[in-house]
């Protein structure tokens, strides 16, 4: 500490040249210094190598106060130093140290509480206009789709990529559609895992992803990608009402699909925030306006990443275990009733507390 | 603003990075340096081939024990699809995380990610920069790797534009920011580590120097001569120093002469005397950044 508080010893002027003994201020200045500036900086290739774990307690309240000391002696030396290599290590060493002292904070688990309990609902909240116009755009494709293909089947194999049809189509009989799909049975562990595996990542993550990243470009692609979904269930839904099977149809799409839809327009609200913050920035630069808003963006992406695995879980899991339609659409209830508590209620009045 | 020891640099080594100023919540502002294109490119190589291992160890074991042989190749392939996603995100978000902004690969080139005002990196932002990786490379590249030899259609341009598209934006805004980047408030730039190597003033002088003869230089010139004397001793140095000290003997009208042997104590006898004389002005408002004479730097 002694190092730290040192003050420079009263330094007699500077003389012009005419005396064979000079001294500078900026010497005398980095004399007195140079001490703290060597701990700070074994401290910060500590921290840099193994973490902040690697401090003691001491070291750990000796960094954020030479982390300062460094910062004045770089705004002094700006002014009085003419020497490049000091200056050019000061503001390198400032620059180190600031990294240190201001990292992301590692405490997971309390992150991850602040996350679920706080940060995520309120996101959501934010964008509950975004939200809804996804939803809209999903409800206007599903209806498009569904009066399209209720007169003329062949538009399911239009609207309908092959992959995701699995065989369903125009020439699919009612009892191929009721034993084949809806109640077919739980193929085993193995086949369901890979079937959670396969919806999540051939589809879900990868049009959610796509929904949020491309409000980048001006959210076009977002809306689109949702009236898109939208076509397809539509679709679906016209083949199974021509079949007489409705209600079995949305008991089957219930358990999972109301966690997955809402995951999906979710991603496309965040893709929505993006487009609206790059569109009309206000008061801030377009730059400035996305940075601030992005991470709120971010928190709904990340959000519905987890609603996906879960909507993947029941999909995959429970949705073929559980075979009568009353008992599903019990469980798509309770889901949807769960998300709908939880982005409305959780964490509220804790807003004010936002740092 | 361009300061003199950023201009010796310059003049020094050729080039000159790219630079930002963050302002510390403190106030202070600090000069960044932005990571090069290249460097980034190099940085993200590595990490996706650690990746790519981590990915194939995790699902060896899973494919043998767990799958035996009894399935088909599509559940296979969603499993490494899934394992392969888990891994990448969990790798980025991790390391970002844990060792403040830098990913393994990154902190062998030399990367850190920060916030873009100087505030504290939060993980939030972190989260954001690395969720969109995966519509900035990882899906568009999976797109592409799953064709194999089909025929190009317009498929294929679609998803070449898209590629091109986020490939193209480091090149075009001034921090050279991906998505990601855009989206977390962040930017990534180059941490060199700076050692700080001894003063050269010397105290005992025999060369005494008149005022007007040190006027004869600037800001500029001084930390040339600094680095020329900071440099590792070869054997071209003597002649360079030699050099050196004609110019500055004749600029300077210096008559008297000087030893061969003691041309290094000359040089920084004038540098001492200059850099005495340089920084009193500077304190006293009359900053000369170069020969010239100007208070700011000739552009």
């Amino acid at each position: 500490m002694s190092t730290l508080l040192a003050t420079d010893t009263p330094i007699p002027p500077a003389k012009p040249a005419a005396r064979p003994e000079l001294v500078l201020k900026s010497s005398e200045f980095r004399k007195g210094r140079e001490a703290s500036w060597r701990d700070l900086e074994t401290l910060v290739d500590r921290v840099e190598r193994r973490g902040a774990r690697a401090l003691s307690l001491d070291e750990l309240q000796r960094l954020p106060i030479l982390y300062r000391a460094a910062l004045s002696s770089l705004s002094v030396a700006r002014t009085i130093a003419l020497d490049r290599n000091l200056l050019l290590y000061l503001e390198n060493l400032a620059l180190r140290a600031f990294l240190c002292v201001y990292g992301p904070r590692v405490d997971a688990r309390a992150g991850i509480a602040t996350f679920f309990a706080r940060d995520l609902p309120a996101a959501v909240r934010a964008a509950r206009w975004h939200l809804l116009i996804a939803a809209l755009c999903i409800v206007v494709g599903t209806a498009a789709g569904f009066l399209l293909a209720v007169q003329d089947e062949s538009w399911v194999s239009t609207l309908v990529p092959s992959g995701l049809a699995g065989g369903r189509g125009p020439s699919s009989t009612r009892a191929d559609l009721y034993d084949k799909e809806i109640f077919a049975p739980w193929p085993g562990f193995a086949a369901s895992f890979g079937l959670f595996a396969n919806v999540l990542f051939s589809h879900n993550t990868a049009v959610g992803l796509l929904a949020f990243g491309l409000g980048l470009a001006a959210g076009v692609p977002s809306v689109m990608l949702m009236v898109y979904q939208g076509l397809t269930l539509g679709a679906f839904l016209a083949l199974h009402y021509n079949r007489d099977l409705t209600v079995d149809f949305l008991g089957w799409l219930s358990i999972h699909g109301v966690t997955e839809l809402t995951a999906i327009a979710l991603f496309a609200a965040a893709g929505l925030v993006i487009a609206e913050k790059l569109l009309f920035p206000g008061r801030y630069s377009r730059i400035e306006s996305l940075a601030l808003h992005g991470r709120q963006a971010g928190y709904i992406a990340v959000g519905a990443v987890l609603m996906l695995f879960v909507a993947a879980l029941l999909e995959g899991g429970c949705r073929q275990l559980v075979a009568s339609t009353p008992g599903r659409f019990a469980i798509g209830l309770a889901t949807g009733v769960f998300w709908f508590g939880y982005f409305t209620y959780a964490g509220r009045g804790r807003d004010d507390a936002r740092p | 603003m361009t300061l003199a020891h950023e201009r010796a640099t310059e003049f020094l080594e050729g080039t000159r990075r790219q630079q930002r100023t963050i302002v510390t919540p403190e106030g202070v502002p600090v000069a960044v340096e932005l990571a090069d294109h290249g460097e980034r490119l190099t940085a993200f190589a590595i990490d996706v081939f650690i990746w790519f291992l981590l990915t194939i160890l995790i699902y060896l074991p899973l494919f043998f024990f767990a799958l035996g042989g009894k399935n088909s190749a599509l559940i296979g392939l969603s499993i490494v699809l899934f394992v392969g996603f888990v891994v990448r995100n969990l790798y980025f978000i991790h390391f970002e995380l844990a060792w403040r902004g830098a990913t393994p690969g990154k902190r062998f080139v030399g990367l850190r990610v920060i916030d873009r005002r100087g505030g504290p990196l939060l993980p939030s932002a972190i989260v954001a920069r690395n969720l969109t990786r995966e519509i900035e490379a990882f899906i568009p590249l999976g797109i592409l790797l799953s064709w194999g030899g089909a025929s190009p259609n317009w498929q294929h341009l679609f998803v070449a534009v898209w590629l091109l598209f986020f490939a193209a934006l480091p090149f075009v805004n001034r921090d050279r920011m991906r998505g990601g980047d855009l989206i977390g408030g962040t930017m990534v730039i180059a941490l060199p580590k700076r050692m700080l190597s001894g003063d050269l003033v010397e105290r005992a002088a025999q060369y005494v120097f008149t005022a007007q003869q040190l006027g004869a230089y600037g800001a500029f010139e001084l930390q040339v001569l600094e680095e020329l004397l900071r440099r590792p001793k070869s054997l071209e140095t003597p002649r360079l120093l030699a050099e050196v000290r004609e110019k500055i003997c004749h600029k300077i009208g210096w008559t008297a002469p000087v030893p061969p042997q003691d041309t290094e104590v000359f040089l920084r006898e004038f540098y001492t005397a200059q850099r005495a004389l340089l920084e009193r002005e500077q304190l006293f408002g009359k900053p000369r950044a170069d020969k010239y004479g100007g208070a700011r730097p000739r552009e």
